[in-house]
């Protein structure tokens, strides 16, 4: 579909057969995306959304005015192309993510002394990181990307924990200390709580390991230049323009049908409409309460929270590349796992980012503010040794937001997939499920919740 | 860290001896199934023609596995073509 098709263009009625009323519970990409695209068509849409602003897991934080930087998802690649023609359509704009200079690497178990590398590659053992990749990228190759339920050997991949996998398949110490950081960074999963069958699914749903792990020419190449979260803003304005309804902190409970009619209530009232659309992650729609009751849940006992917490150090200008260091660096010991430069594309305040995942998060949120601040800056200056005091600190912990429960996305946990697999698409009655995680292609980032958007609006509207 | 540790098993029986022409075949067929191309020359460098570090390390892999020989990503740098990896893998062959 090209942005064109997209744009806001002379209504096009909805075809007769169509809901003449959607409520669509969710004002995250996914659920704004279907939102805008049925209010277009004419249908009456209400959005409810439980926090006080739009964007669900994209977030800006203004670092100086005008500056925006991401507190939730910030990268996007060329194959993300319903996201590029979406933004597009939104009149926003890219801007290419900068990598230039060394690495810095502290991969010793003590987390001490850190090597400065050129380039992104560890100073571990090659051959050794080549087979972690080779057996991960076969692994990957034999998923049914539509469908991994389905894929051969399902059962047994769906039993296994990656933690397991890595136990019998990684041999080398330099693997072993290695594959954790990957899957952190790639994913924020802890090993022992994803399985074998959602780890092989998410390379795979992703593009492979080289795109998912690649910033030019991969997944990370590009970021909305503004901040991701304008998306969101931007579809909401058009929501509103189209004659659809927003209404922000109202937390759905429940969603009944009876009557050819669905009645989604909140704290506030109640709101009846002939469809409805849940956009919002597995482990908050399985709260919501449905009546009649869905035949199977949206989560499991063992869906996890995808497990990130986002820290922001804010300086007056990014001095490590002044010394020829990129920002980049991967970490054994945390809270620090990573960092990136994601100083605003105008070049300034300089802007480092941490990402505190897996095992490592949770540690790291249960800690006072004043330790988090203190440790983080610690870290950073043990490997920016030329670092001034930041100016400000943020930290985003959304291992415990209440409307997200963990990121960038669910982690399907041992039997999930078998489980959840067959229904993730499927509609109740007069509801529909959408979000990032109901797309196959592209699970778990805003592509996936932007094709999931359109996927529902096209079903609704019988395209 | 442990750089000197073998990252795969030593090989029971030596691995096969292959000459020139046998030894650039395969290490072109590793090239073209990492970066899965149809076609990479002789003299085709990695880094342009799609690789990256990571992918890199999969050629060192596959070149552990078939020729037991362990090329650490420097060794790889110095000239990432099949050709210049055969040249450094017949090297460290013969010197062992
Ligand atoms: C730190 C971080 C980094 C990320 N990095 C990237 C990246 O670089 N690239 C990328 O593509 N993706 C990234 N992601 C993932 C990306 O943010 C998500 O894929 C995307 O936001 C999913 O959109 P969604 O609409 O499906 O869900 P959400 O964004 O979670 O939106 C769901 C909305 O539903 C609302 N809601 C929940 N429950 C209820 C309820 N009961 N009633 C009413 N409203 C409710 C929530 O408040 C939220 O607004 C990242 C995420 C995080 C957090």
């Amino acid at each position: 579909m090209s942005a064109a098709a997209f744009s806001p263009s002379p209504a096009l009625p909805a075809p007769a057969g169509a809901p003449r009323s959607v409520v669509v519970v969710g004002a995250g990409p996914a659920g704004l995306t279907a939102a805008v695209e049925l209010a277009e068509r004419d249908v009456r849409v209400t959005v409810l959304e439980a926090r006080e602003r739009v964007g669900g897991r994209t977030r800006g934080i203004e670092v100086a005015p005008g500056r925006w930087i991401d507190a939730g998802a910030a990268y996007l690649g060329d194959r993300h192309t319903e996201l590029h023609a979406l933004l597009a359509a939104c009149d926003l704009k890219t801007a290419p993510t900068e990598m230039t200079g060394a690495a810095r690497f502290a991969l010793g178990a003590d987390g001490g002394a850190a090597a400065t590398v050129e380039g992104r590659f560890p100073p571990l053992n090659a051959v050794a990181l080549g087979d972690l990749f080779e057996q991960l990228e076969e692994l990957a190759a034999t998923v049914r990307p539509d469908a991994p339920w389905l894929t051969p050997d399902a059962e047994r991949l769906d039993a296994l924990t990656a933690a397991d996998w890595a136990e019998r398949q990684l041999p080398h110490p330099d693997a072993r200390l290695f594959f954790p950081l990957f899957l952190g960074e790639m994913m924020a999963a802890d090993p022992a709580k994803v399985s074998v069958l959602h780890m092989a699914f998410y390379l795979r749903s992703g593009g492979g390991l080289r795109y998912l792990n690649a910033f030019a020419g991969g997944a990370q190449q590009d970021r909305v230049a503004g901040g991701a979260h304008r998306l969101s803003e931007r579809l909401a304005r058009r929501l509103l323009a189209a004659g659809g309804v927003l209404r922000t902190a109202e937390p759905v409970l429940s969603v009944e049908q009876s009557d050819g009619e669905v009645t989604v209530r909140t704290p506030e009232g109640s709101y009846r409409a002939e469809a409805a659309v849940v956009a919002v992650p597995p482990l908050l729609a399985d709260a919501i309460e449905y009546r009649p009751g869905l035949p199977v849940r949206r989560a499991g006992a063992r869906t996890g929270r995808g497990c990130a917490v986002k820290l922001h150090l804010v300086f007056p200008e990014p001095v490590w590349r002044a010394h020829g260091l990129s920002g980049w660096s991967v970490n054994a010991a945390g809270p620090l796992l990573s960092t990136v430069d994601d100083t605003p594309p105008e070049g300034s305040p300089g802007v480092l980012t941490g990402f505190v995942t897996g095992a490592e998060a949770h540690r790291f949120a249960a800690l006072p503010p004043a330790e988090q601040r203190a440790a983080a800056v610690a870290q950073a200056r043990r490997l920016f040794p030329l670092l001034p005091e930041p100016v400000a600190f943020h930290v985003t912990d959304w291992v415990n937001e209440p409307w997200s429960r963990g990121c960038y996305a669910a982690l399907f946990g041992p039997g999930d997939w078998s489980a959840l697999g067959p229904t993730l698409t499927a509609p109740h009655g007069r509801v529909r499920f959408a979000g990032t995680e109901t797309s196959t292609a592209f699970f778990g980032l805003l592509e996936g919740a932007v094709r999931s958007g359109r996927r529902v609006a096209a079903e609704l509207l019988g395209d | 860290m442990s750089l000197d540790t073998p990252a795969v098993p030593p090989a029971t029986t030596a691995p096969p001896a292959l000459s020139g022409p046998e030894l650039l075949d395969s290490l072109t067929a590793v090239f073209r199934r990492v970066l899965e191309l149809a076609e990479v020359p002789a003299d085709g460098n990695f880094f342009l023609l799609g690789g990256d570090s990571l992918v890199a390390t999969r050629v060192l892999s596959a070149v552990a596995r078939t020729h037991g020989v362990e090329l650490t990503f420097d060794e790889f740098l110095a000239d990432p073509t099949p050709a210049g990896l055969a040249a450094r893998v017949t090297a460290v062959a013969a010197a062992r």
